[in-house]
């Protein structure tokens, strides 16, 4: 009996060797989404346990490491929201796009706040395909859609971010 | 919105967000092996003590079964 059969019918020693092989690919997979080890690491450890709890939902003829991150990127989705920041987006201007090293840093953190309030489903596409440079089919399969429901949600991800950055007086070069 | 504003706001990103390390340091496997070790919380006291309660009534007045009965 194979690896995944043993796992599907709840067989401690098979899960512990799956976990093995994919809490490095599964964790990479959330960090480039949450940018933060820490919490990388709770929703790894989370999405393990989601997956042994799950286990008679899989198919042993399935794609195992396709399922756990379809598991670990729902659970990021819901670190994002969970994670929003508290504080109100500044919509004084901020003039044009600094050239001293000190402002650039603040307008660093304005696009980054900026882009932490896009909604978490326009920040988590616009993170995977834009920052990550990952495939459009990747992450699509990742979060059970298509191609172009991911590019539509890159595209608005940008057009909402960039608005919010004219509004902070700030123009991306 | 141009092809041309998607690539400086994507550029803007890339500047922002510096990369993230993503080689998991330790692992994480003694962490989901005592998750999966937690057993769920027991029955809180104040539901034993209802059910001890209501035994205790349908042993002292068994007419009261069917009126539970009725109205289930």
């Amino acid at each position: 009996m194979d690896l995944l059969q043993r796992f599907a019918l709840g067989e401690i020693d098979a899960f512990e060797a799956l976990t093995q092989q994919f809490q490095g690919e599964i964790y990479a997979w959330i960090v480039r989404i949450v940018r933060d080890s820490g919490a990388a690491e709770d929703l790894t450890v989370e999405t393990l346990w989601r997956i042994y709890r799950a286990r008679h939902q899989f198919r042993p003829d399935g794609n195992f490491g396709a399922w756990a991150r379809r598991i670990a990127t729902n659970l990021a989705i819901d670190h994002l929201r969970r994670a929003r920041p508290e504080e109100a987006l500044m919509t004084e201007p901020a003039g044009e796009l600094p050239r001293d090293p000190l402002l650039q840093q603040e307008t660093r953190e304005h696009i980054q706040r900026a882009f932490r309030h896009l909604p978490a489903k326009l920040q988590l596409a616009a993170t995977l395909a834009l920052i990550e440079e990952q495939p459009y089919e990747e992450i699509a399969d990742a979060l059970g859609t298509s191609v172009g429901t991911v590019k539509s949600r890159v595209f608005r991800a940008v057009r909402v971010l960039r608005k919010r950055l004219n509004r902070l007086g700030i123009k991306p070069e | 919105m141009t092809e041309d504003d998607g690539r400086k706001v994507r550029d803007a990103l890339k500047q922002s967000f510096p990369p993230v390390n993503v080689d998991l340091r330790r692992d994480l496997w003694p962490r989901v092996l005592a998750k999966l070790d937690d057993r769920p919380a027991g029955i809180p006291w104040y539901d034993w003590a209802l059910a001890g309660l209501s035994t205790a009534m349908f042993l002292a007045f068994p007419r009261l079964i069917l009126v539970l009965a009725y109205h289930l």
